[in-house]
């Protein structure tokens, strides 16, 4: 029953690997071994934490249109966009790069939109990943559970 | 510098790669210490490249490879880079997301070596212990020619290195090493603890912090890049403790540097980026162990020097003060690199002269009415480097002609002696010296002489990171530039008798080293007897071992002989275009090696075009060539690679 679950679980969640992440996930997930058993939460909290940290300099930096440090928000887009191919949210990223174009080209109108348009596809990842990841830790200790069954 | 990574590595050798990762993205930086991790590599990581180049100054030899991030708030990664480049010879691959081709070319004028772009995956992080060894294994190219050159002590020893050279050779001739890796990065790791281990452990270096680095940009760009000169810019930088060395060291690694940004419009620029990292390393490592070999070695070669100017009545008084004047100066020798550039600018260089100047003056003075020295000294020269003869000796050498050079188009320059100085402290390219001497001859501006052998370093170092045919090529170059130099002197008997004598011995005694000194020593030989039709016979008739293995067994060399022969009549008749020189590339065959001569007319054409179109620009003329050489040797190899190494050592010993 309880290794049925972890089936189903898995399956779910490759689907949604599927829908959200470029391989680049799947890799982070090999990455992930005994030395490290939480790497992909740790490498996830950090994406997090970063990309929040971005999103509100990229905000306050448009906040004023007409002294709009634009060498600075490519700075940050060039971050977030690094950060968000590294972890395999491809869609974060290319958000990143249309936004860092309208930045290059000074306009402000275009990295506003691009901004929202980002804010709104990074917390959308940000829920699907906390989903994932809830997913996850129940597929592990589910998994935990049918070795321990299995070997009693 | 692997010792402990990959020297303990053994079989497994990627593995404990020593690694810095400078990210300021933390997640990247996550990724990557995992991703290296799993590769086995020995990681560290860093979130700000200020920390990670105190890291980096803290534990010299502690790291095989920093990857770093671009863009970086406190440092831009081009600027950690660039540091890196200039204080540490490591191999820094970037990375970013940005994967213009803009940014990519960046990375490469800075000198990175991999352009890594986001998301890195593993498999590219699997491969990055190939810079490593590609690094080591050029260097080792530069470690072998300098070691040999470090000590006149070390010919016993040198016979050894001939072997190891030729084996090392060997392996890279026939794959051009990317199949050898591993096993040529052992090899070079051995032959690195001995000659490396001495001169890491003692480095009383002055460390170019960032800001001290922009101080001395600051003073740099106050003074005018060619008029900058070590001591003024000490005077504006004003920094308690710091040498004139440091500056002047500091200043030629700058210029390097800035020779490398400009580099990348002129055809050379592919390879340009390579080079500085190993000129820093040489630099950083050689200088010192040299210096201090110099101290040991100087009496011995003086006395040598002595003796084989006994045979010549004129010189034989003259050459000895410039001889240990030289000494002097090559104990300093890191001191007067800068200089280089300084010569073109043409400025009042007496007040600079420092401690040079009396002596030298004097001897220069001398040297000026009898022209018949300066063949005979330019003729020592090539053998020198490329043999295994002291480094003082070569310094000296090096000061020695100079001196002489500048003195005759520039009478009122003693400094100009400083100009050469430069290459001492270059002593992974010894060769270079010569060229510039050769420009001066040539008359050329003297501006474009300083530049020359900047130029000819790239090819040089090219030449070492392609093959070792080669380096080999680029030392031949070399004496033959003493032959473009020889001839406007109209050389006197009396000076080509000397050259005679100087590559005979030089072939007997020292030659043996390696496959490079040989074709120093031949070509410079050759190149006299070219340049004097009489001379020639004597010439051939003492030195007939020599022209038996060169006809024999080096063709491959006869090639590059013609070629540069060829290079060197055009520098000094640069109205005369194409046909001229053909019909000296037909006197060149005269030489022993007529073999090779009908080879290397293809190649001949293009480098002739090149330079007579461009020779008023000497620069230009300089760096075309340097790549001609490149694809000439290049090439050359196939020929040279039918014989195998071994026949150069085993000729010379005969």
């Amino acid at each position: 029953m309880l290794g049925l679950g972890a089936c189903n679980l898995e399956v779910d969640m490759n689907r949604l690997i599927e829908l959200l992440f470029h391989q680049q996930f799947m890799q982070l997930q090999h990455l992930q071994d005994e030395s490290s058993p939480n790497f992909v939460y740790e490498v996830v909290t950090l994406y997090f934490r970063e990309s929040e940290k971005l999103l509100r300099n990229l905000r306050a930096l448009l906040w004023d249109r007409e002294s709009t440090d634009y060498k600075k928000m490519g700075i940050h887009l060039n971050q977030m966009m690094g950060s968000s191919s590294s972890i395999g949210a491809k869609r974060v990223r290319n958000i990143c790069a249309a936004f860092r174009s309208a930045s290059e080209h000074g306009n402000w109108i275009g990295c506003i939109q691009s901004l929202e348009v980002l804010e709104h596809e990074y917390y959308y990842l940000k829920n699907k990943l906390h989903e994932f990841l809830q997913i996850e830790q129940q597929r592990v200790i589910a998994v935990g559970r049918t070795i321990h069954l299995s070997r009693q | 510098m692997m010792k402990s990574g990959m020297g303990c590595g053994g079989d497994q050798f990627p593995a404990g790669l020593r690694v810095l990762v400078v990210d300021d993205d933390v997640t990247c930086l996550r990724i990557l210490d995992q991703m290296l991790q799993k590769c086995s590599y020995r990681v560290t990581v860093c979130s700000r490249a200020s920390r990670a180049l105190s890291l980096l100054r803290e534990r010299k030899d502690g790291f095989d490879v920093v990857i770093s991030d671009v863009y970086m708030p406190d440092m831009d990664g081009f600027k950690l880079l660039e540091l890196v480049g200039l204080e540490m010879d490591l191999p820094v691959i970037m990375m970013s997301a940005d994967g213009s081709t803009n940014a990519v070319m960046k990375g490469i004028k800075h000198g990175a070596c991999d352009y890594l772009i986001k998301p890195v995956r593993m498999e590219e992080l699997k491969n990055i212990w190939q810079h490593v060894v590609r690094k080591k294994w050029n260097e080792n190219k530069e470690l072998e020619n300098s070691c040999s050159l470090e000590d006149s002590e070390q010919q016993r020893r040198v016979i050894d290195e001939a072997e190891y050279a030729s084996s090392v050779n060997d392996g890279t001739d026939s794959t051009w090493r990317s199949q050898k890796k591993k096993r040529d990065a052992k090899e070079d790791d051995d032959g690195e603890l001995d000659s490396e281990d001495p001169s890491a452990s003692k480095k009383p270096r002055v460390v170019w912090s960032v800001e001290l680095h922009q101080q001395f940009v600051n003073a740099v760009n106050q003074l005018g890049i060619d008029k900058a000169v070590p001591k003024k810019i000490l005077e504006l930088m004003n920094v308690p403790g710091l040498t004139r060395e440091n500056v002047a060291s500091h200043l030629q690694k700058f210029r390097l540097y800035l020779k490398r940004l400009s580099g990348v419009s002129h055809p050379s620029s592919f390879y340009s980026p390579l080079e500085p990292n190993s000129k820093v390393d040489s630099l950083g490592r050689l200088d010192f162990p040299m210096l201090n070999a110099a101290g040991q070695i100087s009496p011995q070669t003086i006395a040598a020097f002595r003796a084989e100017l006994i045979g010549r009545p004129s010189d034989s008084l003259l050459l000895p003060p410039v001889d240990q004047q030289v000494f002097l100066q090559s104990s300093e020798g890191p001191k007067f690199v800068p200089f280089e550039h300084r010569v073109p600018v043409g400025q009042p260089i007496l007040k600079c002269q420092s401690n040079l100047s009396n002596q030298h003056l004097h001897s220069s003075s001398s040297l000026e009415d009898s022209s018949p020295s300066f063949p005979a000294w330019s003729s020592n020269h090539p053998d020198m480097s490329g043999c295994a003869s002291s480094l003082e000796a070569v310094s000296s050498m090096r000061n020695g002609n100079i001196p002489v050079q500048m003195v005759q188009p520039f009478p009122m320059q003693p400094k100009s002696q400083h100009a050469i100085n430069v290459q001492p402290s270059c002593l992974v390219t010894p060769s270079q010296s010569l060229h510039s001497f050769q420009a001066g001859s040539i008359h050329i501006p003297v501006n474009s002489n300083s530049t020359a052998p900047l130029s000819q370093t790239l090819a040089n170092h090219h030449a070492r990171k392609s093959s070792v045919c080669v380096t080999e090529g680029y030392n031949t170059d070399n004496s033959n530039m003493v032959l473009g130099y020889s001839h406007p002197l109209s050389q006197s008997n009396n000076g080509t008798t000397v050259m005679v004598q100087v590559s005979d011995e030089d072939i007997k005694g020292v030659g043996m080293s390696n496959a490079h000194s040989m074709s120093g020593a031949i070509s410079s030989s050759i190149s006299a007897a070219s340049g004097h039709a009489d001379c020639n016979n004597h010439w051939q008739v003492q030195n007939s071992l020599v022209n038996i293995g060169y006809s024999n067994k080096m063709p491959g060399f006869a090639r590059n002989l013609h070629n540069h022969v060829f290079e060197s009549k055009l520098g000094t008749l640069p109205e005369q275009g194409a046909g001229r020189n053909l019909g000296f590339i037909g006197k060149g065959t005269c030489i022993p090696s007529q073999s090779a001569g009908d080879d290397i007319e293809s190649s001949t054409t293009d480098m002739r075009q090149t330079s007579a179109c461009t020779f008023d620009n000497t620069e230009i003329v300089k760096q075309e060539l340097g790549f001609d050489f490149l694809d000439d040797f290049t090439s050359g190899n196939s020929v040279l690679s039918h014989f195998p190494q071994n026949g150069f050592a085993g000729v010379l010993s005969k």
